[in-house]
């Protein structure tokens, strides 16, 4: 005898993504953020990643053989690079596959690609979170750090910076019947979210001095804390909002991006001649479009109009 | 690192009295609540034991991580929005007060059977034999378990965290990714919550020594 539904079939979604959030925890705990596309949608086109990850460049063999740093991770076959499998565009993994796909794991795969020769791009990923990304570069646990980096003077002493290879700008995220914020000045007096570790809890406490800023571990939680009005706005990279608002009617991304924020590539300050050897790859692939192409395949899928000019290498304090 | 900390005192201040805060309301909310439950347990009425019963085993075999979470995005979907502080304090006091529970009904049957005939042969209710005889007895043998809680508690609230409650774990969290100082911060706040966890300890000693029966 069927029993009639208690839930309506919205309700039922909804209590499955507060689930899914439940049991991905704070990614504080890393790994295990495989639940979170239920939320964000991941629409990385995998097949055209794939060549683009093949068709990248493969450095001359006198010139990894003749660098400590390359020829190291040459002979070891794979690149260990540092990263996140929760980040919308930048490196998220299919949860049905176990792929991890986005614009830094691409540009790790290409920089694999173009040490090792291999057509895969092998790279060995390690989670890394905004506490440990210096440390695992200094102890060497990973060779690079792919993870939406943000350059700053304080981490340049720790660890170095190739690139930049991403220009960034925030922007601001509200529920779909917000009409009160508009542009980054309506922030002040009002709660909002961003994540962890990114620099723009600073910009908007220079911007709306009189905004309430909370911090939460992922893409995930700023949103469910923006959903169920927790928080009046979500600020972060444009593309990352985008890329939300497109599976998700609810929410809406209102003005410009109002910011300048630069990622760069973490590697070792020990041994010089890894940053020189990252930012040659990264001249490399620019000069050759696979820098445009992956990122026509990743946040282009969102970001509409063509591939942005790269920033110039060595622009920015820290790089 | 001097600087660091010299430049940063004031979060990481804010974020002790706030670790401590939480502790405190949690770990009070949690034997007040444990008490009641135990009593609930250990009382003649058997929906009542049910209903202790069912709340210890639901409450003791959550993660506090997840219960965190359920609660701070997952009741304002059915209209129940707390704040975060609120969040924290009510997820920790709901699980410890499970582990508290235990302890005191523990604590009531270590009491020698005989007390609680004595008290009815005198002619004290259920209730009077049970605060008057049974748990002043009791609490003496759970001082030290009621310690461990109170260690769970303070070091739990270190979760809330991930709830972005201002509390020492995200103060660290946020001086060490401004200043590039992780570990070093993640090592003064383990240092701040051995002392928490050391005071504690102290407290229930000296608690276990006033109790002590003198013979």
């Amino acid at each position: 005898m069927p029993t009639p539904p208690a839930l309506t079939r919205r309700q039922v979604l909804r209590l499955s993504a507060t689930l899914a959030l439940a049991v991905a925890g704070g990614s504080t705990l890393a790994a295990c953020g495989n639940d979170k596309s239920a939320l964000t949608g991941n629409q990385t086109n995998v097949s055209d990643y794939d060549k683009i990850i093949a068709g990248g460049p493969v450095a001359e063999a006198a010139a990894v053989d003749g660098n400590a740093w390359a020829a190291k991770i040459k002979a070891a076959g794979t690149l260990k690079t540092g990263g996140s499998d929760a980040g919308p565009l930048f490196s998220m993994k299919d949860p049905s596959t176990g792929k991890i796909t986005g614009f830094d794991a691409g540009l790790a795969q290409l920089l694999s690609r173009y040490i090792t020769g291999k057509a895969d791009g092998p790279i060995a990923l390690s989670i890394t979170t905004v506490d440990t990304r210096e440390t695992l570069i200094q102890n060497g646990t990973v060779d690079t750090v792919f993870a939406t980096y943000s350059i700053t003077p304080a981490r340049a002493k720790k660890v170095a910076f190739a690139g930049p290879y991403y220009r960034s700008g925030d922007a601001i995220m509200v529920k779909s019947d917000n009409t009160t914020i508009t542009s980054v000045k309506d922030l002040d007096g009002k709660r909002i979210a961003t994540q962890q570790g990114s620099t723009t809890a600073d910009r908007i406490a220079k911007d709306a001095p009189g905004a309430k800023v909370s911090l939460f571990p992922d893409d995930a939680q700023c949103l469910a804390a923006l959903k169920t009005g927790r928080v009046d706005a979500y600020v972060i990279d444009q593309g990352i909002l985008i890329s939300n608002a497109s599976t998700d009617t609810t929410l809406k991304v209102v003005g410009e991006p109002f910011s300048d924020d630069y990622y760069g590539i973490g590697v070792t300050r020990d041994d010089p001649s890894a940053k020189e050897f990252v930012n040659a790859w990264l001249t490399a692939i620019e000069a050759d479009g696979s820098w445009a192409k992956l990122w026509k395949a990743t946040i282009g899928t969102v970001v509409a109009g063509d591939a942005p000019a790269p920033p110039k290498i060595g622009s920015v304090e820290g790089s | 690192m001097i600087t660091v900390l010299q430049d940063n005192l004031g979060a990481l201040w804010q974020g002790v009295l706030t670790t401590l805060a939480i502790t405190a309301l949690a770990f009070l909310s949690s034997v007040l609540l444990g008490t009641l439950v135990a009593v609930f347990r250990v009382s003649p009425i058997p929906p009542l034991r049910l209903v202790g019963a069912v709340y210890v085993e639901i409450f003791r075999n959550i993660p506090l991580l997840a219960l965190l979470i359920l609660v701070a995005y997952g009741l304002p979907e059915v209209g129940i929005s707390l704040s975060l502080f609120t969040t924290a304090v009510l997820s920790l006091a709901l699980v410890s007060a499970a582990f508290a529970c235990e302890t005191v009904r523990a604590g009531i049957n270590g009491v020698p059977v005989g007390q609680a005939e004595a008290a009815r042969a005198l002619g004290l209710t259920f209730t009077q034999s049970l605060a008057r005889v049974i748990l002043p007895q009791a609490l003496r043998t759970m001082v030290q378990p009621l310690v461990n809680i109170f260690i769970g508690v303070a070091l739990g609230s270190s979760l809330a965290a991930a709830v972005s409650v201002g509390e020492l774990t995200y103060q660290a969290q946020q001086v060490g990714n401004r200043t590039a100082e992780a570990m070093l911060l993640f090592g003064i706040s383990a240092l701040v919550y051995v002392v928490i966890a050391l005071l504690g300890g102290g407290l229930g000693s000296v608690l276990e020594r006033r109790l002590a029966v003198r013979r």
